[in-house]
């Protein structure tokens, strides 16, 4: 995915406007292509995903979507975070044997160095036509398209935090009078927080960790970590937390609030990709043509996560992508800063 | 040097009374055994000496303090009395010296004080070059004797003695004996010691108590209890004898085949006319191939040999007297041999008889 | 041989078949216990030496070229964090231990000598808490005790007024109180059953020379089963070092890296399993070393009345103050098992946990997620109880052959058996894990991901535990059981399996149980091996914790609870009440 500039993004969010939400999902209407796919598929039986990007909760329903859609075609889903999913991936690399059909990763990176290595296999689906324009092209040499965009921003506990005290920007996250209220997730473990992790070394350089530090945030592993610790009231301020997860805690009642710092919000738009020697590869392509497809969206919906074709409006709660501020790091810097990025956490924070 | 009295002491368990009315004095620096066959209670009254048991009724009382009695018992460790266990629960996890000095650590003694008492008790038994040494390293003699230190050394009012010889081959335990005895008569410490075995009791005590079934038979010098025993129990528990039932008429005493005056026997029954019951021991008499002269008021009999076993130290005779269906059993010195079914005579030494009941 | 053929006046063509008859003649002869005996050392040489030695030899491995080198053990040792990591693991053991004996000690002494009421009770509570998996206690003190939202600190808060909290579980003693609580029963088992042989005469001795009850039980009673105390405490040490879940999910907040968690770093991309070798290698010399020191403490006393006759046990009569143990034990039981059920409980039910105790928080929906929606929660619970029982199964049947040849002396070298089959019990069970992987996971054998793999790993790891127990049963039964059936003609094959076993039933049976219920919970070897279908309950239970969802997760802990207790009843039913005792 080369660099995603507010422009394009911008555009997006205007067409969002305009389009009606058109997309049904037909139970059994498939067109030859997909039929085609579906009963190779069928031969297979199952297809095995290494899911880093949507929560449990949330992975978990699209399997089921997908195997409702495909029926006798199950869905593995392997939830972890993105550095273990990839952690696991290696495992299987070095093993020589091949478990996993479809990875999902929210660090953009680990496409990179798959491709590079060439674990990845060449595949389009046919449905990544139908996608937001500026998301539909992840790598020209069609190894890896976008299967998810998520936000990660800020969030607080309404009952701890009321609205004028809380933080508006990044570095608000700085002021001492945050001091052991802040959860944060992990790089070592969570891609996403690996990523902001990039972003904020870019903006502020590594002196925005170090002083951070002295806040002692609470760290947890995945980047969803600091919802939970929010909606016990055991910290009042999350940091670089996915916008779906708080979105879907308030919707359950949780006294939650979400901010969108200043600076702008951390935009992933990550990719999934078919494993090279995947084991059940005709399933796999089912998948990425169901992962970029409109059958998907419902349920990225019921879970408050941003839909990636257009026609349908933002999850309830969340502004629109127009008027939200969006960073991302690019592509080739995510893939040699995380790495290192997680070294200098393990040194700043000890663990 | 105290006094121990035992009053009417009683211990059941539901319907089963294991001491049954106990009543016994001892004299300061006496020795006195506690000697029956398993069960009799002996073990039940000592612990309750030690205060591990309580008394369901009675008392005891140490130098005129009630320690024990029906809802007050004075816990052990503040009686001021040792035990030796039949295990003798020495720590193993302890060194000798460390055992030993065990009961004068506890008493805060200075150090060095501790040290002279334990160096010199250890020369008393004997263990000193042994005090390093931990008790799996030890005999079982040596044991015993780390047990006596530990129990001597902290000078108790009373020492209190559990069968400590029941584990020992017998050459040990007589040696044991006179290693217990000697300790007694150096410390003078009043003490009481169970055991079932007869000789133990006899080579030790000042006196003995026989135990049976919760109830004490009776309580005499070693010597009086095998020459005069005033229960059937007593007569046939200590040392083997013949149980004998004769008639006592007027002034005169009569069994199958003799007859003697009253005077000449151990013991003045009551007069009138009614059976009694004789103890007359093996030993006491004598087995002759020709009539002996007798006189002296030794009834003979004639009799016939039914039955012998030759010990090695004696021959163990069965004879029964003519005319009777008596089987008395006689013991012969080992080169007097005779038969079986050989006509022998019988003579009879009154003052070695003992009226029983 | 053929100047024996000429030498001896015999028909040439009879001699030939002689010959080969002889061979055969001898081959009859031979017991089948040679064979079972190679057989044997084969299956040990492949669970418990090779992943060993692999592992020893794999850290001197250049990764790419395999090629000799230290620089895996500069790396494991270069970095400050590595080493704080070591330390932090080995005080944790420390701190640990000390907390389990000084919980576990009171009560064994307890149960076991005195009259204090509510020993069924105290029972329950050592096996509640042997059944609770440590990382689900973990979560369990979590929702107690965090710090701003514990349910602990929030009533203290309530209570006194204050804003300070009365324990963060998020600290190193946090962290220590927590696997200490659940490490307890391993002290509490070992303790009892020496103090079971104590003889009541070794207190009625200090008694008697003027020691009350405690100073008696100060200076005697404790100091007899010194053995056992010292050699629970370093069980506990050893299962503590090897701990992966609790210090993942208490550690990692609390700032607090330790070994395990370090090598599930040596694990990330790329996956250099030969630092994290070279990294695991001095967890083993620690072990050794506290073995060693063990023998050497224990040299010359000896703890067991070698005279004598009294073993009898009296319970001592403690007055008022047996209430006072009796609460000891039921503060041990609250916060072991009450406290952190009840709130797991009370989690698994909520919407959200956060929002307390209410009418309008209760929802089955949790369970409902992980019964008929979560794709793999069923799967997991199938595969935990496949994994366990065919490893349970192995470790008994292996471990009884091995007894039985070491017990007998069938062999000249049947020692080396009891040493490998015991030596497992000196790894930590995550070395194990990353031995196995090294050595089996990729080809020639490419067991990974496989149930295999995880059984194997099981195997070999839980041996240790059906070994002292077969050995124990082994022991008690009379070889001339045996002999009895011999002489009348039986071969040993036969008297074994129709006299030996029978009598050893009920003792394998409680070995087998007990296996079962710790492989069931084991998290630390298998997080290493499982593949995304292998995955263990365990496993499944540490992902979910990843997601952060504690309201799925409680009702998962919940699951996993209740598929224990049922299988501790069953057992329980067939073997006695006292199945758990029979471990040594």
């Amino acid at each position: 995915m080369q660099g995603i500039t507010k422009r394009q993004l911008l555009i997006a969010g205007a067409a969002l406007g305009g389009l009606t939400a058109s997309s049904r999902s037909g139970a059994q209407d498939m067109s030859a292509h997909e039929r085609e796919l579906y009963e190779a598929a069928k031969r297979e039986g199952e297809i095995t995903w290494y899911s880093g990007q949507y929560s449990a909760e949330t992975s978990e329903a699209i399997g089921r979507a997908f195997t409702e859609r495909y029926p006798e075609v199950r869905c593995n889903v392997v939830r972890s975070t993105s550095q273990v999913a990839f952690q696991r991936l290696s495992q299987d690399a070095r093993a020589g044997v091949a478990q996993c059909d479809v990875f999902s990763s929210t660090n953009s990176g680990h496409f990179q160095l798959l491709k590079r290595q060439s674990r990845l296999l060449q595949f389009r689906p046919q449905n990544a036509d139908g996608m937001l324009e500026s998301i539909r092209n992840a790598d020209p040499d069609n190894f890896f398209h976008t299967s998810f965009l998520g936000l990660f921003q800020l969030a607080c506990n309404s009952q701890k935090v009321s609205e004028d005290e809380a933080p508006k920007s990044w570095t608000d996250l700085l002021d001492p009078k945050w001091r052991n209220q802040l959860a944060v997730g992990h790089p070592g473990f969570s891609g996403a927080i690996g990523v902001w992790a990039v972003q904020m070394r870019k903006m502020y350089g590594w002196d925005y960790f170090k002083k951070l530090e002295k806040n002692k945030p609470q760290i947890g592993r995945s980047s969803q970590d600091p919802v939970t610790l929010l909606n016990a009231g055991e910290r009042s301020v999350g940091v670089a937390v996915p916008a779906a997860t708080v979105l879907l805690s308030i919707s359950r009642g949780n006294p939650l609030r979400l901010i969108y710092p200043t600076e702008g919000v951390l935009a992933t738009i990550a990719p999934s990709g078919i494993i090279r020697n995947a084991p059940h590869p005709n399933a796999a392509k089912l998948f990425m043509e169901f992962q970029t497809g409109p059958h998907m969206t419902p349920v990225l919906l019921r879970y408050f996560a941003d839909p990636l074709r257009p026609g349908s409006p933002p999850p309830e709660g969340a502004k629109p992508l127009d008027q939200i501020k969006l960073l991302a790091p690019s592509i080739e810097e995510q893939e040699k800063g995380v790495p290192e990025v997680r070294e200098l956490w393990r040194d700043t924070f000890g663990v | 040097m105290s006094r121990l009295v035992l009053r009417g002491l009683t211990k059941a368990y539901g319907k089963l009374t294991v001491v049954d009315g106990v009543d016994l004095t001892l004299a300061a620096g006496e020795f006195v055994s506690l000697l029956g066959p398993s069960g009799c209670g002996k073990t039940t009254t000592l612990r309750m000496l030690a205060g591990f048991v309580e008394p369901t009724a009675g008392s005891i009382e140490l130098d005129g303090k009630v320690i024990s009695a029906p809802g007050l018992v004075m816990p052990p460790e503040r009686r001021q009395m040792s035990m030796i266990f039949q295990s003798y629960a020495i720590w193993p996890n302890m060194t000798v010296a460390e055992n030993v000095a065990f009961g004068l650590k506890l008493r805060k003694l200075p150090a060095e004080e501790v040290r002279r008492r334990l160096w010199e008790i250890l020369e008393v038994v004997q263990l000193g070059h042994l005090a390093e040494r931990y008790p799996a390293e030890l005999s079982g003699g040596q044991q015993q004797r780390v047990a006596l230190a530990r129990a001597i050394v902290v000078k108790p009012a009373v020492l209190l003695l559990d069968e400590p010889l029941s584990n020992l081959d017998a050459s040990l335990r007589e040696e044991m004996r006179f290693e217990i005895r000697r300790l007694h008569d150096e410390f003078r410490i009043t003490t009481v010691y169970v055991t079932h075995d007869q000789a133990e009791a006899m080579a030790t005590s000042d006196r003995i108590a026989v135990m049976n079934a919760g109830r004490i038979e009776q309580v005499d010098a070693p010597h009086l209890l095998y020459t005069r025993p005033k229960t059937r129990f007593v007569a046939g528990f200590i040392g083997r004898t013949n149980l004998v039932e004769a008639r006592l008429e007027g002034s005169e005493i009569g069994f199958d085949g003799c007859r003697m005056q009253m005077g000449q026997i151990n013991g003045v029954p009551q007069g009138g006319s009614r059976p009694i019951l004789l103890s007359i021991r093996p030993q006491s008499i004598g087995l002759h191939r020709v009539r002996p002269a007798g006189g002296e008021g030794r009834p003979v009999t004639p009799g016939t040999v039914v039955q012998r076993v030759f010990l090695g130290e004696s021959w163990d005779y069965v004879v029964m007297p003519q005319g009777s269906g008596l089987r008395l059993r006689v013991t012969a010195p080992p080169l007097q041999v005779h038969e079986v079914g050989e006509a022998v005579w019988l003579e009879f030494d009154p003052r070695q008889m003992a009226l029983v009941e | 041989m053929n100047d024996t053929a000429a030498a001896l006046p015999k028909p040439v063509a009879g001699q030939a078949e002689g010959r080969r008859g002889g061979l055969l003649r001898r081959l009859r002869y031979v017991e089948p216990v040679t064979l079972l005996w190679l057989l044997l050392v084969l299956v040990l040489l492949f669970l418990v030496a090779a992943p060993l030695l692999k592992l020893f030899s794999v850290s001197f491995q250049a990764q790419e070229t395999g090629t000799f080198t230290l620089s895996n053990y500069a790396t494991a040792y270069g970095r400050a964090r590595y080493l704080d990591a070591l330390v932090n693991s080995l005080t944790l053991g420390l701190a640990s231990a000390a907390i389990a004996v000084l919980l576990a000690v009171p009560m064994a002494w307890a149960v076991s000598r005195t009259d204090m009421p509510g020993k069924g009770f105290t029972w329950a509570v050592v096996l509640g808490a042997f059944i609770m998996p440590p990382y689900l206690g973990a979560v369990g003190w979590i929702l107690l005790a965090g710090p701003n939202s514990g349910f602990v600190n929030r009533f203290w808060q309530w209570l006194t007024g204050s804003e300070g909290t009365l324990f963060n579980v998020y600290s190193f003693e946090g962290l220590a109180l927590v696997i200490a609580l659940h490490s307890f029963p391993l002290v509490f088992i070992f303790v009892k059953a020496a103090l079971d042989l104590v003889s009541s005469e070794m207190e009625d001795a200090a008694n008697i020379l003027g020691a009350g009850t405690w100073t008696a039980m100060r200076k005697v009673t404790l100091p007899l089963v010194w053995p056992s105390i010292l050699g629970s405490f370093i069980i506990v040490f050893l299962e503590t070092i090897a701990l992966f879940g609790t210090p993942a999910i208490l550690g990692i907040p609390a700032r607090i890296n330790v070994v395990t968690t370090q090598l599930w770093q040596f694990f990330e991309y790329p996956v250099r399993v030969e630092v994290a070798a070279a990294y695991a290698m001095p967890l083993l010399l620690v072990t050794i070393g506290l073995i060693a020191v063990q023998k050497l403490l224990l040299a010359r006393k000896a703890f067991v009345s070698q005279t004598g006759k009294g073993g009898e046990r009296r319970m001592i009569r403690l007055g008022p103050w047996r209430w006072a143990m009796f609460g000891w034990c039921a503060l041990v039981g609250a916060l072991s098992v009450a406290m952190p059920l009840l709130v797991l409980l009370q989690a698994s039910f909520a919407k959200a946990w956060g929002r307390g105790i209410s009418l309008d928080n209760l929802t089955l929906r949790n369970y409902h997620l992980l019964i008929f929606e979560h794709e793999m929660a069923m799967t997991s619970i199938w595969n935990t109880i496949w994994f366990s029982a065919a490893a349970a199964t192995a470790a008994v049947l292996i471990a009884l052959l091995v007894a039985y040849i070491v017990n007998r002396r069938l062999m000249p070298f049947g020692e080396v058996l009891g040493f490998l089959a015991m030596a497992p019990f000196v790894i930590p069970g995550i070395v194990m894990a990353i031995g196995f992987y090294a050595a089996y996971a990729s080809p020639p054998l490419a067991l990974y991901g496989t149930a295999a793999l995880i059984i194997f790993a099981f195997t070999a790891r839980f041996l240790p535990i059906a070994y002292a127990n077969s050995s124990a049963a082994i022991r008690a039964v009379h070889p001339e059981m045996e002999e009895a059936a011999r002489i009348l003609g039986s071969g040993r094959l036969q008297a074994v399996s129709r006299i030996t076993a029978p009598l050893l039933r009920k003792a394998l049976l409680g070995g087998w149980l007990i296996v079962f219920i710790v492989a069931s919970r084991e998290l630390s070897a298998a997080i290493f091996l499982v593949g995304p279908r292998t995955r263990t309950m365990a496993v499944l239970l540490y992902d979910l914790s990843e997601a952060g969802n504690f309201e799925v997760l409680a009702a998962f802990g919940g699951l996993l609870l209740l598929i224990t207790l049922v299988l501790v009843g069953i057992g329980m039913k067939l073997v006695g009440r006292d199945f758990m005792l029979r471990r040594i």
